[in-house]
């Protein structure tokens, strides 16, 4: 897989950006009973006055080893080469919902003429070297477009840096 | 798929696909945002918002609202063509007229009304947006009224009151710099992401942050400490943070000794608001109000970041404020690089480290040689320290007096009658006027009541002059013709002040002619700015020393940073404008108003931001209101739901002596047990109906929408009452 979405949890405030510049993007309109790809889920915990908030903002992870691609009967779900994006040919989807009971993060949506939608990767985007809509428009810097191995290069460096100020600290209160 | 037809599929811009990039601003909130816009347009028409990577504020991001825009430019609701009513007040019945005559009607009226009672009677009021207010203002005096309201009778105003009393000069929090953050009731995480990320780079370099909200928000989230206090109470917490830093001496000596006066008084007061007694009024534990007393008091430098309304919401608002500002001073956190630092607003309340003539521009008659403003006699404190205009909130009741002077006529732009407390008996008001003219963008309610409707165009569709505090300057130009028949609001003003037959020669010469004029200082051309649609750097921003004071003195009657105010102490006797920053609980709470509180339980919270809505502007988009499908909704703790029997997304009625609104519960852990915060705005659900139009703070005039008490049951019919 070349570059993927990823939310940082820490970032996400919940605002919603992403979705709405989704639907700008892929032109959704709720009020016709089409889906959004990108939805937001706000999750509290525990009671006042110790109670804490999160966010998530969730559409299709476009998995390497894609469940719902293996679940279609008909082959209207494929992997695109070049930018690894999963995407259904509407075309070719009979709406069985197959695609809804493989997948384990419960992404795939139904238009009202029972065709799967979901999101793209904004693969025309991706392909003329631009970022997702989503990630282009968060202001939070939340969602990012990157390698797999970059991202997690960075979240280890950010570690590495906490655990040294934190190993510091403690030396110094010695 | 043929390549063009995947292109334009992703709406990629390119010679191909016929998709070009234009440039404008966002101004669905204003004015301490307005993000850059990169606007994807095919055959004249916008297929697609993106943030403008280029422009410094936003750097390619948009919030939920901004990135609504296309939704928000071609929304159905939008007004077309000019209208005159038919039907009586209110029953939406019109009838199109021409521009012309629409024109030609307004200015005949508003020129006899002139000649029968005066220009005075004649009110001009603007609502949002902003970018037009320095014209309206201008077309107002140049009538001769010295009636140019704006929403900020409600709005900011207030703040900059309590900041005035204290410093003459507001200094705003200089967050690049600081290492000690005291966000006072703000969220900035779903209200303003350039001050969010700005927080968040100073968290990176090791900065505190200290948070006071009666909710918990992303913002709290991010707290070294959270001040969760009762609504209404900042005052007394801010006094018991002064007790513990003036007793433990981490107060600056220097500053308190040589720049300020009334500190012995203050000193005095301050004493009985021990850090337990600062608990027993706030709900704040003492042990947390003395850890951020000493905190922000012992890390330098430290600086406040206010916010334009929630404190100043309250019946106490202004004296609250002021109690905070003063640890300003108390601390020497006064104009220095990371503290409140002083940088004067170039143009619409902005700073853009550029000088203008906008205050000559605005005020082009002045106040002296005009009658007093709407407001003057019961909102002295107003005229001694607001220099912009008259205080809206007197209004309906000037309207139904008809004293000192009778109003007759008011034009509104942008007017939403949702922001008066009691908005029905305003709308009632108006409805008492001869002629009443409203500019929009929708069909508003308040729009059914006048007697003509102009519609305007959105911020995409014409041209505004805007500043930035990082230095940087944009003179717009449309990225899309206007809709239908609409015109922007400025070119309404400017055809106005012709037909009003105004001896005006900026009025004469034109908008931008007139905006020309306003930069001649700066040094920067209307040519130039046009040269750059999507901004520019301004060449040779203003260099600005800490400490101005020094030199200058402080801008207040003494000359000096005041705990005890001069300009107050005038009103020696009278209840609420102490010259101290006395606490006083709001009027309706539980402290003023016991026995109301034992059938009010309650304490009513209104206006709290959610990240997809400023006001009412984005109501109507089905993208925003996806993300909020419960609306219009209240927060209630969920232990009082528990209690009351009420599950989620349940019917609730919320009472106040006054009225009551049923809207849905959400329940939440993020606020307090017996508080219920309610969003404004809804046609639905209007909470500023459960608000007496006289529940105001004496001192600025603002209505105290922030703490009242109420009741909530499960709705059912016949109940409360």
């Amino acid at each position: 897989m070349d570059k993927a979405i990823y939310l940082d949890i820490e970032l996400c405030v919940g605002c919603g950006a992403c979705a709405i510049a989704c639907m700008d993007q892929n032109d959704i309109y709720p009020e016709k009973g089409q889906p959004a790809f990108r939805r937001i889920y706000r999750i509290e915990e525990g009671k006042f006055p110790d109670a804490s908030i999160r966010y998530l903002s969730v559409a299709c992870m476009h998995c390497e080893d894609s469940p719902c691609v293996v679940g279609c009967p008909t082959g209207a779900i494929t992997k695109n080469d070049r930018t690894g994006a999963i995407l259904v040919k509407k075309e070719l989807c009979i709406g069985c919902h197959s695609c809804a009971l493989a997948c384990p993060f419960g992404v795939p949506r139904y238009d009202p003429d029972e065709k799967m939608e979901k999101c793209n990767l904004c693969t025309e985007r991706v392909e003329a070297g631009l970022e997702p809509a989503c990630v282009r428009v968060c202001p939070m810097g939340a969602l990012k477009f990157e390698s797999p191995n970059k991202i997690q290069g960075v979240k280890e460096s950010k570690f590495v840096s906490n655990m040294v100020t934190a190993v510091h600290r403690a030396g110094s209160r010695q | 798929m043929k390549d063009v037809d995947k292109l334009l599929r992703g709406k990629i811009p390119d010679s191909e696909t016929g998709i070009e990039v234009r440039k404008s601003i966002c101004t669905i909130c204003d004015p301490s945002a307005l993000c850059g816009l990169d606007l994807y347009v095919k055959d004249g028409k916008i297929i697609k918002v993106e943030g403008s990577k280029d422009h410094p504020y936003s750097m390619g991001t948009l919030c939920p609202k901004g990135a609504a825009n296309r939704q928000y430019i071609y929304s159905e609701d939008r007004l077309k063509v000019p209208l005159k009513r038919t039907g009586p007040r209110g029953s939406g019945k019109f009838e199109p007229i021409s521009w012309g005559d629409a024109l030609d009607t307004i200015a005949a009226k508003f020129n006899e009304i002139k000649k029968q009672n005066g220009p005075e009677s004649v009110a001009f009021f603007s609502g949002y947006t902003k970018y037009f207010r320095p014209y309206l203002k201008r077309l107002a005096h140049s009538f001769g009224s010295p009636n140019y309201l704006t929403e900020s009778s409600t709005c900011h105003e207030a703040t900059a009151m309590a900041q005035k009393l204290t410093f003459g000069q507001p200094g705003g929090p200089n967050l690049k710099n600081t290492q000690c953050l005291l966000v006072w009731s703000a969220n900035p995480f779903h209200t303003n992401p350039g001050n969010a990320r700005a927080i968040l780079r100073g968290k990176e370099r090791g900065m505190k942050l200290i948070v006071v909200d009666p909710r918990q928000t992303p913002t709290t989230a991010r707290a070294d400490i959270h001040l969760q206090v009762r609504p209404g109470t900042d005052g007394a917490l801010a006094l018991a943070m002064a007790n513990g830093i003036i007793h433990e001496k981490l107060y600056d000596q220097d500053f308190v000794a040589n720049y300020s006066y009334g500190f012995e008084d203050y000193r005095e007061y301050v004493r009985q608001f021990t850090p337990e007694k600062g608990e027993e009024l706030t709900g704040v534990p003492a042990e947390k109000i003395l850890k951020a007393a000493r905190m922000y008091a012992s890390i330098k430098p430290a600086a406040i970041m206010p916010s334009a309304s929630p404190v100043v919401h309250h019946t106490n608002g202004v004296q609250n404020y002021r109690a905070v500002f003063a640890l300003v001073g108390l601390t020497g956190n006064y104009d220095i690089t990371g503290g409140n630092f002083v940088i004067p607003p170039s143009f619409i309340h902005t700073p853009g480290l550029i000088p203008t003539r906008e205050h000559e521009f605005v005020q082009c008659r002045p106040w002296s040689e005009m009658p007093p403003r709407v407001g003057a006699d019961r909102f002295p404190v107003w005229v001694d320290v607001i220099d912009e205009e008259a205080q809206a909130m007197h209004l309906p009741s000037q309207i139904r007096s008809g004293e000192p002077y009778p109003i007759k006529a008011l034009i509104g732009f942008g007017m939403n009658h949702r922001m008066w407390p009691d908005s029905n008996g305003l709308l009632k008001s108006v409805g008492e006027l001869d002629f009443f003219t409203n500019v929009d963008i929708f069909m508003t309610d308040t729009c059914k009541n006048a007697d003509i409707v102009l519609p305007a165009c959105t911020s995409v569709e014409r041209s505004e002059l805007r500043c930035y505090p990082m230095g940087y300057i944009i003179f717009t130009q449309p990225a899309i013709k206007p809709l239908y028949e609409s015109r922007s609001d400025v070119e309404i003003i400017y055809e106005l002040a012709a037909r009003l037959g105004l001896e005006d020669p900026l009025f004469k010469a034109g908008y931008e002619a007139s905006v020309g004029w306003i930069l001649e200082p700066s040094g920067i051309s209307v040519a130039e700015l046009n040269k750059h649609p999507g901004g520019m750097f301004v060449p040779n921003p203003m260099k600005l020393a800490e400490k101005k004071y020094l030199k200058q003195g402080f801008k207040t009657l003494s000359g000096k940073m005041e705990f005890k105010s001069k300009v107050l102490e005038r009103y020696e006797g009278k209840s609420g404008f102490e010259a101290l920053p006395v606490y006083t609980p709001p009027k309706y709470s539980r402290e003023s108003a016991p026995e109301l509180a034992q059938e009010y339980p309650f304490i009513l919270n209104t206006g709290s931001r959610l990240p997809m809505y400023v006001h009412t502007r984005t109501f109507r988009l089905s993208w925003t209101n996806s993300l909020r499908p419960n609306h219009p909704a209240a927060d209630i703790n969920s232990a009082d739901a528990v209690r009351l029997g009420i599950k989620q997304d349940d019917a609730i009625r919320i009472c106040t002596p006054k009225d009551a609104i049923v809207v849905k519960a959400n329940l939440t852990e993020m606020v307090q047990p017996g508080v219920v915060h309610m969003y404004h705005g809804h046609s639905e659900a209007d909470v500023n109906l459960l608000f007496e139009g006289d529940y105001l703070d004496p001192l600025s005039g603002y209505p105290g929408f922030k703490s009242a008490l109420c009741k909530v049951e499960k709705f059912e019919e016949g109940g409360c009452h």
